[in-house]
């Protein structure tokens, strides 16, 4: 689902994967994030879009910005119509070292986040969205 | 965008430019061990001060350079990681662990020196 | 839509306004209920107000809050506007925004919420004993017409609490906004050695707020060494263990050593149960030892040139 004002990057190659990270971060220049949250928030970007690269080869990265209250944040959608997975939880097993993980790195764009959700369908594709939102 | 690749005797010194892609990240791996094999380089500088993000694919790359200079006999320093890229790299559980770390060219060539000597010649 | 503003209406919308109504099962009945004794409230509007004040002034705790004529004044008028207004018919989001106005007023002279209670709870008694006397023949009738007086007044004590609550979350944010940026000391103590002490509880957020500074201060100062006093900490549970190993690996990258010094023999066992790679992390008893283990890795030595007896030479 995609909102009128929201901000589409299509993702087929890792040039992508460097144009998504450098667009959300003009995006969030008017938000409230420290350059430390922006660089978190750059590499989760960057994680999900590599993974899109990877294991779908192609898809697209969503960047909104929402309210709740009186704060802002960033919500980040990943998408693709690729494989799927098919061990959600494995792909998310925190330990704390992607070479024991699917080297997905999801665990570790969860902990950059404040939040994170995973769905994914064999055969279908996969979404990810996750949400930072200003302190 | 490669990256350069500078002599200093028997030093290299590579600096990463930030827009770097993926391809570019391996070729660099590539020519560097060219490098090494071809001047006899006892010392490899890796600087990533240009870096604004270091994810899983360039930590990998990264710990791919200094595990192949390595093995080729020369000493790795990764230089230049910034604060906030230090920062969200250990948020994401992402270690160079193996890899010498410096703070800037400055230091990764002092340090190169003590464990190697001035000119690059073992001690 | 939210705005961003300070308006005293921050949260309250029109869909919020019919809930709250729908809940204290305000309709239509209620508002001609009330339309109708608007004429017999002006009646006895000042004398009631009065009463009101007298009541206040009696009892020393709320004395002390309208000590200043000017300030009683003023609370009065609005007191009597707002007296009239609960039976003017309207009540529309100008209505509330009017009633968090008040409620403003009232919290900002810092009016405990328990007085404000007890004032409505005077001012629904001393209408009722005036509605019983003016429906003497119809009490049904009063009796219904009080029920819609309360309801009004019950939607108005919901909203002067908001503001209440509003004001107070509004005074924690700026607070937690000011310790945010109160400045984590990081000294630099020698050439190329960093010092932070750290004192305290430490949550989350700062946490990393410190960590980002010690991070900063490494690359502004050159550092290669960094000693973390945590002679001042009491105790430190998984959330702070894990930012610590955080802190000495991400100094680690920038090319610094991260001693941590004054580790309890309590905090020492809390990181054994915790599990903490202790091979990745430099630890010493006490400050002393930090210091001088960090001026051995940098590659100084320190004398001592006199000997104590000679300071007061």
């Amino acid at each position: 689902m995609t909102d009128a004002g929201d901000l589409v990057i299509p993702i087929k190659a890792d040039v992508d994967v460097v144009t998504a990270r450098q667009r959300a971060r003009v995006l969030v220049s008017g938000l409230r994030f420290s350059t430390s949250e922006q660089t978190l928030i750059a590499t989760a970007i960057s994680e999900v879009a590599r993974n899109i690269v990877t294991f779908a080869g192609s898809g697209e990265i969503v960047l909104r910005i929402v309210q709740r209250g009186p704060r802002q944040g960033l919500l980040v959608i990943a998408r693709d119509q690729g494989p799927g997975i098919a061990d959600i939880a494995r792909a998310m097993e925190d330990g704390y070292s992607t070479s024991r993980s699917l080297g997905l790195g999801l665990p570790g764009s969860k902990r950059l986040m404040d939040e994170f959700e995973l769905a994914s369908e064999l055969g279908k594709g996969t979404e990810v969205t996750m949400t930072k939102w200003e302190r | 965008m490669r990256a350069s690749i500078l002599k200093q005797s028997k030093f290299l010194i590579a600096s990463v430019q930030g827009s770097m892609t993926d391809a570019d990240l391996v070729q660099l791996r590539e020519d560097l061990g060219a490098g090494v094999r071809r001047h006899r380089s006892t010392g490899v500088i890796v600087d990533v001060a240009m870096l604004d993000v270091m994810d899983s694919f360039a930590v990998r790359t990264l710990r791919g350079i200094a595990q192949m200079v390595k093995l080729l006999g020369a000493e790795c320093i990764v230089v230049g990681i910034q604060p906030d890229v230090a920062f969200s790299m250990v948020q994401l559980g992402l270690t160079l662990e193996g890899t010498t770390t410096a703070l800037d060219l400055e230091d990764g060539l002092s340090t190169l020196r003590e464990r190697i000597g001035a000119e690059g010649n073992p001690l | 839509m939210n705005p961003r503003g300070s308006s005293p209406s921050g949260e309250i919308s029109e869909q919020e306004l019919v809930r709250r109504k729908d809940f204290l099962e305000f309709g239509d009945a209620d508002v001609s209920n009330l339309a109708e004794i608007n004429e017999l409230a002006q009646r006895y509007a000042d004398a009631v107000i009065e009463d009101f004040y007298k009541h206040l002034l009696s009892f020393e705790e709320t004395r002390s809050y309208f000590h200043d004529p000017h300030v009683l004044q003023r609370v009065k008028n609005a007191q009597q506007e707002y007296f009239l207004r609960l039976t003017q018919g309207k009540y529309d989001l100008a209505y509330v925004e009017d009633r968090l106005s008040i409620g403003a007023i009232h919290e900002r002279i810092d009016l405990p919420m328990k007085s404000y209670l007890g004032m409505y709870n005077f001012y629904l008694r001393a209408v009722s004993n005036r509605l019983s006397e003016a429906y003497q023949d119809q009490p049904e009738r009063g009796r219904v017409t009080f029920l819609s007086l309360m309801k009004l007044t019950f939607l108005d004590i919901g909203l002067a609490i908001d503001t209440y609550i509003n004001s107070r979350e509004r005074t924690i944010r700026e607070q937690q906004e000011a310790i945010q940026e109160l400045p984590t000391p990081v000294l630099p103590f020698r050439e190329g050695m960093l010092l932070v002490p750290i004192i305290g509880l430490i949550d989350t957020q700062r946490a990393r707020l410190l960590t980002e500074q010690l991070l900063g201060a490494v690359r502004d100062n050159r550092a290669k060494v960094v000693v973390m006093d945590i002679t001042g900490v009491q105790a430190i549970d998984s959330r702070v263990a894990n930012h610590m190993v955080q802190t000495v690996e991400a100094a680690r990258l920038m090319g610094a050593i991260v001693i941590v010094a004054g580790v309890s023999p309590e905090i020492a066992q809390t990181m054994v149960t915790l599990g903490i790679d202790l091979g990745r992390m430099t630890t010493v008893g006490d400050l002393q030892s930090g210091i001088e283990r960090a001026e051995e890795i940098l590659g100084y030595t320190v004398t001592r040139t006199r000997s104590k007896t000679s300071a007061g030479q």
